[in-house]
């Protein structure tokens, strides 16, 4: 009599957590009331049925109805408030399993253990989980998490974050798995203050949002001012809803800032980055003012903007007459050997190509289109340096097939996608033309790499995920043949444990 | 070399410096500097003070007596804009949340 009603509730409650997480518009908040109702009349339900029970006498009942009903409601906010403060891996692991996070609970209960052993790091918790994941054969986004978290829990948020990103990559998508790696994400943007990161999280809907998450998305495109941004009554309601409001209170103090400023033009792209400190308009000559937009590149953050003005100043200082003129003439004040000139002229260009080549690697920085003896010697040095990089770390990955050096299957995940965020930083500074250039051996190693990977290794998510970003890149290059591979081999039935076809 | 370790700078010097007014100017500084002078202890550059060490003088007195070094060292200091006495400002950036992950409960 009472269990089809709480079966009800409790099916209706995992509706609503579900289509909350497919919005991020005021349905977000409509579907977390209804959510909350929903649990607390099935707290209400399974309590009264326990008291019931206990009532007549049947307190050995009472105590399993309990477990069933009352327990996976309150499971969650348990986990996040008692056990992982505490750092009880095991306790949040069956807390995990209990609170019914959808197909495959050990997934999402390893999460909450890798959480909590982030708060008490010890090696015994580190070793229980570590082998709890090894078990779990392919490799999945849970098993991704994991390892993040417990990077996370030993300090090292470096690994961690490129880790809980490239769990977008993986077909197999545990919705409670990738709302804690979205929440950690998030709070890690904020701590940063890099809400423009945050916002485009927001915008392209990356994560399921928890409401945490959706409320440091609303801090972030409030701050930046971009599109979507939730009023300030939207941004309170979005408070409400989320934990730790006391901490939180004050980001919702934060002043509303203008929509940010138009992309710049070309005429303001040549010059250095505006709003920077940078030096008066130089008068005197090209040198003086190839000298001057050095100092302020020098100066300040680089960015493309100052490199750009920065090599294009040089090339116009270095080709100028007036230049090769006052050398010329000095040298002969000086006694300068025969020869001076030139050899001065080529020592000033190889140390400020350097100089420069240093800053752009530093700052992943493409070589800016400017003919002349500075702009290509940094094209060329960039683009060289970039591709044989490129290359050796594509070959050593790809070598490890024919030593037989097999990895575990988080290990081999790693080193993909530090390669792939390799690949990125060198096109994304490289542009279409090294893209173009590195591509090619990135398509036979990875392809080779993916082949083994799903025949040898049976680690077909990890396989798939692969050759989808091989397929994405032959499309932006053009590539027939790879784009043709690519769909086949993207086209495959995936297996994974959620069992929905890939 | 370039802006910061240019020999005229390291010597306080003006590139239209004679020979003998470089050497008189290191012996001097060298002095001040065995001596622990306050003022011979940076120089100041188009990039903010730099600390000046006895083997920087003595590099720069062996760059400027080389025709050709000294050549490449006036290229750079003849068209350097005006030297600056303090530090540059920091480069403006994010405020950053220290400790905020770890009070929404999220560590480390």
């Amino acid at each position: 009599m009472y269990a089809l009603p709480y079966v009800i509730l409790m099916r209706v409650h995992q509706a609503a957590i579900t289509a909350r997480r497919r919005s991020r518009s005021w349905h977000y908040l409509a579907w977390s009331a209804v959510a909350g109702v929903l649990a607390s009349l099935m707290i209400a339900l399974g309590a009264s049925i326990v008291l019931l029970l206990w009532g007549v006498g049947l307190w050995w009942f009472s105590i399993p109805m309990a477990g069933f009903m009352i327990l996976p409601v309150i499971a969650s906010p348990l986990a996040r408030h008692l056990f992982v403060p505490l750092g009880w891996h095991r306790v949040g692991y069956y807390a995990g399993l209990l609170s019914r996070p959808g197909d495959d609970a050990p997934a999402y209960g390893l999460c909450v253990a890798a959480w909590a052993f982030a708060h008490r790091p010890s090696p015994a918790a580190e070793a229980w989980i570590a082998r709890r994941r090894d078990a779990r054969k392919p490799l999945g986004d849970g098993e991704v998490v994991v390892t993040a978290l417990v990077a996370a829990g030993r300090g090292d948020a470096d690994t961690a974050r490129p880790l809980l990103r490239s769990v977008a990559m993986l077909i197999e998508d545990h919705p409670a798995v990738r709302e804690l790696a979205g929440e950690w994400l998030a709070t890690d943007a904020a701590e940063r203050g890099a809400w423009s990161e945050l916002a485009s999280d927001a915008l392209a809907a990356r994560w399921p949002a928890t409401p945490l998450t959706y409320f440091l998305e609303g801090v972030a495109c409030c701050r930046i001012g971009s599109a979507g941004a939730p009023s300030p009554s939207e941004l309170r309601a979005r408070w409400l809803l989320a934990p730790y409001r006391g901490t939180t209170r004050g980001l919702l103090e934060v002043p509303v800032v203008a929509a940010p400023p138009p992309a710049p033009t070309e005429a303001v792209a040549l010059a250095p980055d505006a709003g920077s400190l940078e030096p008066a308009p130089v008068d005197g000559g090209p040198l003086p003012r190839a000298v001057a937009a050095h100092l302020a590149f020098r100066s300040h953050d680089p960015s493309a903007n100052r490199l750009a003005a920065t090599v294009r100043a040089w090339d116009a200082a270095l080709a100028d007459g007036a230049t090769h003129g006052w050398l010329a003439r000095r040298a002969l004040e000086l006694d300068a050997p025969l020869g001076a000139v030139d050899r001065a002229l080529r020592e000033v260009t190889a140390a400020i190509t350097d100089e420069l080549a240093h800053a752009a690697e530093r700052a992943r920085l493409g070589a800016p289109a400017s003919q002349g003896p500075v702009g290509d010697g940094l094209a060329r040095r960039l683009r060289h340096g970039r591709l044989d990089a490129l290359e050796t770390g594509f070959t050593r990955w790809s070598q490890r097939r024919h030593d037989g050096e097999a990895h575990a299957a988080i290990d081999e995940w790693r080193e993909f996608i530090a390669l792939q965020a390799a690949y990125d930083v060198a096109v994304e500074a490289g542009g279409t033309e090294l893209r173009r250039l590195a591509f090619p051996h990135a398509f036979s190693t990875g392809s080779n790499m993916a082949a083994w990977l799903w025949n040898a290794r049976n680690e077909y998510a990890l396989s798939h995920a692969i050759s989808k970003w091989l397929l994405a890149e032959a499309l932006a290059v053009g590539d027939t043949e790879a784009i043709e591979l690519g769909h086949r081999n993207c086209g495959l039935h995936v297996p994974h444990r959620l069992g929905k076809p890939g | 070399m370039s802006i910061v370790d240019n020999p005229f700078f390291v010597l306080g010097l003006s590139p239209d410096a004679s020979r003998i007014e470089i050497e008189r100017e290191a012996q001097k500084l060298l002095g001040m500097l065995e001596l622990a002078f306050e003022g011979a202890q940076s120089y100041d550059t188009p990039l903010g003070p730099q600390p000046r060490t006895a083997e920087a003088v003595r590099a720069a007195v062996a760059a400027l007596r080389d025709p050709y070094r000294r050549l490449i060292a006036e290229l750079w200091v003849r068209n350097a804009p005006p030297i600056r006495r303090t530090a540059p400002p920091a480069a403006h950036r994010a405020p950053v949340l220290t400790g905020l992950r770890r009070a929404l409960g999220w560590r480390p």
